[in-house]
Formats: structure tokens, sequence, C-alpha cells
């Protein structure tokens, strides 16, 4: 197969062909101030694995979902902490600056009514929504990995027990930008609001590409490993 | 109304023909497909056992000892529905066994009749009518919704079956897009159909 990216790919290249690689990169652990190195060079001064940086952002840019070959030989822990640093990112960073600034919006546009709590609650409800799938994913689904991996996986668990109750995280947050764009009554030229919007917009898009890595580049990898492992085994 | 979401397979070997239709079935108006690529006859079973897609759109050419009997049973999903990619002059053995052909023609309103029918929906014309502000009656219920009562006591107060309650917390939640409790409450709030007074945040 044919991709986008090539290990000599300048780095700085990946941002400008689509900006949610930016994120991507972090979430590998790469520090920026790469200079012209090419990603081949900034995976190994980075202790990152070429191959599976390469996979997973070539995976991304590419819009359309693709079951491909199975990619071999990729460092699972590596995807694993990428996978974990999102996590850490949605539910310690971004999500709780969405929350400062939709209290800042609300406050600022309706002195008279108090809508703040209604709003903090709604919010909450969500975060805590995702903080359950995040830590189920945390502490259930990349623990047996590593057990599958390592070879000592007794227990009767199988990815395909996490895609079935992957559920969809994105559309309560859709519902709360439903709210904001169709019912809030905000009174002429509100920035507050539209900051508000666009970090829900962009959130909401990040969101739905880390579910699309786990879901349709993550499982089918894990999934391919189970049968090998059981082929094995008989 | 909001769109009714479908998981769509496509099994095709050409990545053009296969993309292509894949980037045609999100421009469906009332539909929101997701859809997954697969490329090789090898990964078929595996794949619709793990996704579970609504719908499966193949190529019976490439695919031709598919017995698709044997393979909804295997991937455990009675309810697939199947098209086949048309691409030249078939007999009808072969596709009648689908639910409906795609043709490489095909155009968007055509795609969509053919999605109205495998899925059962009910008529747009018909749709369009019904519009999606709240009756009297879906603003009443709401609104005890919002005050913390459940369906029990709103039809005790409403004098209407819990059923017909049900009914029409769903129609409400259909019109506003809006699902949860604390979602409605916003709404109501924003809508001045409650007074924030009457609603207790901390509970």
């Amino acid at each position: 197969m044919h991709h986008k990216f090539t290990p000599q790919t300048r780095m700085s290249d990946l941002i400008d062909e689509d900006a949610i690689l930016l994120s991507t990169i972090s979430r590998f652990g790469i520090s920026f101030g790469f200079g012209d190195k090419t990603i081949t060079e900034a995976c190994a001064a980075n202790n990152i694995d070429t191959r599976t940086f390469l996979s997973v952002v070539n995976f991304i840019t590419d819009g359309n979902v693709e079951l491909g070959e199975i990619v071999q030989d990729l460092s699972i822990e590596t995807v694993i902490n990428y996978l974990k640093n999102g996590h850490s990112y949605f539910l310690f960073y971004k999500l709780p600056s969405i929350r400062d600034k939709l209290i800042k919006a609300v406050d600022s546009s309706d002195q008279s009514i108090p809508y703040r709590q209604v709003f903090i609650r709604f919010f909450d409800e969500y975060v805590d929504e995702v903080r359950k799938h995040m830590e189920y994913e945390d502490r259930t689904v990349f623990p047996y990995v590593i057990r599958l991996l390592s070879g000592k996986n007794e227990g009767k668990y199988r990815i395909a027990v996490f895609e079935e109750h992957h559920t969809d995280v994105d559309s309560k947050l859709a519902e709360l930008k439903n709210i904001l764009i169709k019912y809030y009554p905000s009174k002429g030229n509100n920035y507050l609001l539209n900051e508000v919007l666009s970090d829900l917009l962009l959130c909401e898009k990040d969101l739905a590409t880390h579910n699309r890595v786990e879901d349709y580049f993550f499982v089918p990898v894990i999934d391919a490993i189970e049968k090998k492992t059981n082929k094995s085994h008989e | 109304m909001s769109d009714i979401s479908i998981k769509i397979a496509i099994a095709e070997p050409s990545s053009i023909i296969r993309s292509g239709i894949a980037v045609t079935l999100k421009r469906i108006h009332g539909f929101h497909a997701q859809t997954f690529e697969i490329a090789s006859p090898d990964l078929l079973l595996g794949s619709l056992k793990l996704y579970k897609p609504d719908l499966l759109i193949v190529n019976p050419i490439y695919w031709i000892h598919l017995d698709l009997n044997k393979l909804k049973e295997e991937a455990e999903i009675l309810t697939l529905k199947t098209m086949a990619i048309v691409t030249g002059m078939y007999d009808e053995t072969i596709t009648s066994r689908f639910n409906d052909v795609i043709g490489l023609y095909d155009t968007i309103e055509q795609l969509q009749q053919k999605f109205e029918n495998i899925f059962n929906v009910p008529d747009s014309e018909e749709a369009t009518e019904e519009n999606e502000t709240l009756s009297l009656r879906e603003k009443e219920i709401l609104t005890c919704v919002v005050k913390g009562h459940t369906n029990k006591e709103i039809a005790s107060e409403l004098f209407l079956s819990t059923h017909t309650v049900i009914t029409h917390r769903r129609n409400i939640a259909r019109k506003l897009g809006i699902h949860s409790a604390a979602g409605l409450t916003i709404y109501a709030i924003v809508n001045k159909l409650v007074d924030i007074r009457d609603v207790n945040p901390t509970d």
C-alpha cells in the first residue's frame, strides 16, 4: 500500500499537511523544535519507533477507514502510550479548559438568570462519562493487551468485548454544541461563546480521530495478535 | 428530523471505486454514513464480526461464492442488509440475492431512495410536515421531567398512561436532538419553560 508520508518526509511538513497531526506528534512524546529533521531522525531523537509513528499518522490523514493488511512488527507499547497521552490530554487539559471558558461565557451573557449551575452540571456529567470510558481503557483494555503481548494472558477477556462496549463519547458533546447553537439566547456579538463553540468543535473532531484510531487501527491489530496466539496454543 | 446513523462496510478490491462509494454515501441526505472499507476477501468475515455493520456493500464478481445467509449467521448479524456493486451487465440470479444494487452511475437521489427503502424510512414528505417545535402537551411533559418527576408521577398528574408519557418523551428527545435530563433542563430554562428555582441542580 502506498502512503502519503514516508520515513524521509520532514516532520514539519506533517503539520502543514493536516493540523490535527500537531496533537498526534505531541501525544507520541515528540517535542517540537525538530528543525528540518526527517520523520526517521526526529523519531530516533525521541526514542520513538518510526514504523509505528508513521502507521498512525498515515492512518489519521487518510480520511477513509480502510481495513488493509495488518501492519506487522508494530510497537504496541508505543501505540498504547500515544492513546494514554490522549486520555490525559482530554481529561486533565482540554475538557477543564473548555469548562472554564463555558463558565465565563455563560456568566457574561446574562447576569439576571443564573444559568451557570445547569450548564456546569451538564458539562460535568459529560466529563464523567468520558472519564469512565477512558479509565476503562487505561485499567482494563491496555493491561489486557500488555498481558497478551507477554504471553501471560489467562483470562477470558477479548478485544471484541471492548469493541462492543466502545460507546460513542462524542454524542453528548454534540448535544451541548446543539444547545449552544440552536437554543442559547445570546445577545449580539459574543466572542466568549464563539470561543467555547470553536473549542467544542475542535475537541469533538479530536475525540473522533482518537476513537477512530482505537476502533480501526488498534483493535484490528490486537484482534490479529489474539488469533495468532490462539493458533499457537492449539 | 435528525439523520439516521448507519454503519456500512464496503467490500470492493478497486480502491478508486471503494473510496468513491464511501465519499458519495456521506453526501446522502437524511443519513449519517459511517463507512469502513474492506480491500481483501480474507478480511471480510473478521471485520463483519468485529464491527457489526448495518449494511454490507459488496462487489459480487470478486466474492462470487459468497453465501449471504451463511455469512450473516457466521458474523452473527442476522439483520445485515446487503447491496451489490454492479459494474456491468449481470444476470439477475447474481443480484437478486441482495436487498438492492448500487450502479456506478447512480445519482445521490437514487441512492437516497434505495437507502430509504432498505431501512424503511417513512416518506420524506410526511416527515417534513411534522416540525421540530414542541406541542403544548410536550412542553407540559418536559416541564415535569425537568422538575425531576418520574414517568409514573407525570402520568398521574396529567391523566395519561405511563406508556403515553414515554412516547411523548421519545418525541421530545427526537425533535430537540437532546437526550439527557441535564440537556433538557438547559433547554427548558433557556426557553423559560421553567424557573431556575424549580429545578434543583444539586441533587
